[in-house]
């Protein structure tokens, strides 16, 4: 890597868009996840020309450049690990074209997924991924993590709704991906290859994304059981015996005595809660499916179901599990949560003994676990919580994660259902999916010869996810 | 500084006496950056060292000695109008506004210069008439003797909150903001020339940050829709100073609505001041040939974007009807006067 020339990145964005100060670079270092690494710049582009012209400048002198949206990620995906240029995507943020004729939107990278359905609301459409940080990730973020988010069940992932995209290659290309269609058949589909790909392959500068007509009438209901098992049961026969719901989502005790905690909800403190829901335009076939999930959660031992359809009600509702994730920090004096473990995909069938192993690893380990998330589509959401003052905790992290997803390969299932790889999930992963390493790098190096773009995470991040960077916690 | 000031000064420096308690407090923020959607200065300055998120980040750094005070750190912590709506809506509990005075305290402590959004005051222009005094709530400005006999207006740099009541009030337009946060008297008025003249808004919509966060939000998005109506997020609507008022009429505009928090519900007590300013301005207006009901003020507590939504459109559609201004004209009454 050369040493990086601040004068020809200000020629590019200009001065006030790049930065160097140690406010900056020690800011944008970090993201959700428990790693930080400074990078020796920061870049505001505002183009795709000056995108083009950053990446031709960084390819010609070999230096690192990582995309970044939100910063929400919680796997260090834009942790700059080897320093070089970190490419602030927010500032492209301007909504190109909203065609509902087409049931099709063309965004800059830098839109926020809450900012586009604002747009979309009155138009009566929405764009469904929407994960639980819509407030704030970026839709370029979302290509580049795959997110998905509690709708998922019904709505599917980011990629069911990429058409089509631009991205500039590593060498400053600019190559249009995709479609302006719902399908199709037109040579290898890259714009897929690009999503998910955690901006190790090109930056996304333009995405046309579908969307889909809000439904007239959506009903929420909370159902209460003792047992987590229960709940876990539950939800497997939901899914396989056909019903639809438009959301199914999980709370063990753990997550509702933080969220109590945090945010003073007064839940019943029971095994677990399940959130179901059912989206349409004809109200009795939305009853119809609630009704039919109410009547197999009571089959499982669920009680105290309540339904709603009252945007206000159900916003009450489900503000509990909108906000568990951060809720959980205040489980315990002395604990915090952190972002590890955070999203595995499990079969439907396993929901509930996947449940179950989660404690027991967590236990046998001396770290506490909460057991959430979107089960009906298969993605369980846990965290480690644990006293990061403490380097013996930071090694009982490290332990139930190989354990943990050693389990969860061995059940058919996958590291990360929607929060990529990055740098901490990267171990386990290499390790469940050792056939598919050779294969992307062969990707990776004809996309990157120079392995600019994001180095060093996924398939090449290190070994040690402890020591790959700095913790962003002082240890001892 | 003398001797004693300087002993002082050594003992403390690099130190964070009240901060330290707070890195378990900081260890509890998860970073899922929930807070700095919602965040009138990031939605300026665009950069993530201005979130909540980021300066807390910042504040970790430097007490567990990763990160050494600079005073680029230190203009950053101090960039802050303390809306809250951080700390409000931080679902990991994390008192960030408390965390951020308390850094104040302890980098005035080690001898920083501070500015951020705190105000400041011209003393050649300043003539210690005291109106500041009273109406800052955080009692954040005082009467000093200056050392010479005389006396000086002392601005708390810990506590200002950076409103800009004060700045709006000063009558010898001493009191200033730095520029850079588009909330000074001359970042504002060229808002207003650019909603007008560039994006031709016949209504100018002066709203408060505090009770009217959604509606900011929706003015800060880059929604496609085309709206008559420009939002500018004023902070206080007790900033909005008459002449701001009177230069949106002066570039073009129909109308000119403020919205700021209901009787009791401002932080500031800057909705009074508004109320009393405005029927002064209506007056004004007269002697000038302007409609009075050009302007409107209206209240909104928080979460009623609806309701905002609502009036602004209703608004709008009276100011269509009375068209554009003619001309403004100076009345006999003025005239003779001058």
């Amino acid at each position: 890597m050369k040493k990086i020339e601040i004068g020809s990145l200000q020629k590019i964005v200009g001065e006030n868009n790049v930065s160097d100060k140690v406010a900056d670079l020690y800011v944008y270092g970090a993201d959700a996840s428990v790693h930080q690494a400074l990078p020796s710049v920061v870049v505001r582009p505002k183009t795709i020309d000056h995108v083009q012209k950053i990446m031709r400048y960084a390819n010609k002198n070999k230096i690192p450049v990582v995309p970044r949206g939100a910063g929400s990620g919680t796997s260090g995906h834009t942790v700059p690990i080897d320093g070089g240029i970190i490419l602030d995507m927010k500032c492209m943020n301007k909504i190109l074209e909203i065609s509902p004729q087409d049931m099709l939107v063309r965004v800059e990278p830098g839109v926020v997924d809450d900012d586009l359905n604002r747009a979309l609301k009155p138009l009566g459409l929405f764009y469904p991924p929407a994960p639980a940080s819509s407030r704030i990730a970026t839709i370029g973020g979302e290509i580049a993590a795959n997110a998905s988010g509690v709708r998922s069940v019904k709505y599917g992932a980011t990629r069911d709704y990429v058409y089509g995209m631009k991205v500039v290659m590593a060498n400053g290309d600019l190559v249009k991906l995709g479609s302006n269609t719902r399908v199709h058949s037109s040579g290898y589909q890259l714009e897929r290859l690009i999503v998910g790909s955690e901006g190790t392959l090109g930056v996304v500068v333009e995405a046309t994304m579908g969307i889909r007509p809000l439904p007239k009438f959506r009903c929420l209901a909370v159902a209460n059981f003792d047992k987590l098992e229960d709940a876990g049961n539950a939800i497997s026969e939901i899914i396989s015996s056909g019903c639809e719901p438009s959301m199914l989502e999980l709370m063990d005790k753990i997550g509702i005595v933080a969220v109590n905690k945090a945010m003073d909800l007064g839940l019943k403190e029971v095994g677990a809660i399940i959130l179901f829901e059912a989206d349409g335009n004809v109200k009795e076939a939305v009853d119809f499916e609630i009704e039919k999930m109410k009547r197999i959660c009571e089959s499982h031992n669920g009680k105290d179901i309540k339904k709603s359809y009252d945007l206000a009600e159900r916003t009450k509702l489900f503000s509990g599990r909108k906000k568990l994730f951060a809720s959980l920090s205040r489980y315990k004096e002395g604990i915090i949560c952190t972002d590890l473990a955070d999203d595995m995909g499990v079969p439907n069938s396993k929901i509930a003994e996947a449940a179950a192993k989660i404690h027991e690893i967590a236990k046998k380990n001396n770290v506490i676990m909460a057991v959430y998330g979107h089960c009906g589509s298969g993605v369980i959401h846990t965290k480690i919580m644990l006293d990061p003052k403490k380097k013996s905790q930071w090694k009982d992290a490290a332990n139930v994660i190989e354990e943990l997803y050693d389990y969860i390969d061995s059940v058919g299932g996958v590291t990360s259902a929607e929060h990529g790889i990055g740098l901490s999930k990267a171990p386990p992963w290499k390790k469940a999916r050792a056939d598919m390493i050779p294969v992307m790098r062969k990707v990776k190096k004809a996309l990157d010869p120079n392995n600019i773009l994001n180095p060093h995470k996924i398939m090449d991040a290190p070994d040690d996810w402890v020591g790959a960077t700095n913790l962003r916690y002082k240890v001892g | 500084m003398g001797l004693i000031g300087k002993l002082f000064y050594m003992k403390n420096k690099g130190k964070f006496n009240r901060l330290k308690k707070w890195e378990g407090e900081l260890n509890k923020c998860i970073r899922c950056g929930y807070c700095y959607e919602l965040c009138p200065l990031f939605k300026t300055n665009n950069w993530e060292s201005d979130t909540p998120r980021g300066k807390l980040l910042l504040v970790y750094g430097m007490i567990t000695g990763e990160l050494k005070p600079t005073q680029e750190i230190v203009d950053k912590i101090f960039q802050c109008f303390y809306c809250k709506n951080c700390s409000d809506n931080c679902s990991a509990g994390v008192p960030v506004t408390d965390i951020l005075t308390d850094a104040r305290a302890d980098l005035i402590e080690q001898g920083f210069e501070v500015e951020g959004t705190i105000v400041k005051i011209d003393e050649d222009l300043c003539s210690v008439c005291g109106v500041c005094v009273p109406l800052c709530k955080y009692d954040a400005l005082s009467i000093e003797p200056d050392g010479t006999g005389k006396e000086k207006i002392v601005v708390n740099k810990v506590e200002c909150r950076g409103c800009g009541l004060c700045v709006s009030a000063c009558p010898s337009g001493a009191i200033t903001q730095k520029e850079g946060c588009e909330i000074t008297i001359p970042e504002i008025h060229e808002k207003v020339k650019e909603l007008i003249k560039e994006d031709g808004k016949k209504l100018i919509v002066f709203a408060c940050n505090w009770s009217l966060f959604p509606g900011m939000q929706l003015s800060a998005s880059p929604i496609l829709v085309k709206t008559d109506y420009g939002i500018i997020v004023s902070m206080c609507s007790g900033r909005v100073a008459p002449e701001l008022i009177l230069s949106a009429f002066e570039e073009g505009a129909w109308g000119v609505m403020v919205a700021g928090c209901p009787p009791e519900e401002c932080d500031h007590n800057g909705n009074y001041k508004t109320r009393r300013r405005l029927v002064l301005l209506k007056n004004v207006m007269k002697e000038l040939n302007i409609n009075p009901k050009r302007i409107k003020l209206e209240w909104f507590s928080t979460g009623e974007s609806a309701k905002l939504k609502s009036s602004i459109n209703e608004y709008l559609k009276k100011v269509e009807k009375m068209g554009p201004i003619n001309k403004i004209e100076v009345s006999k009454k003025l005239e003779a006067r001058r």
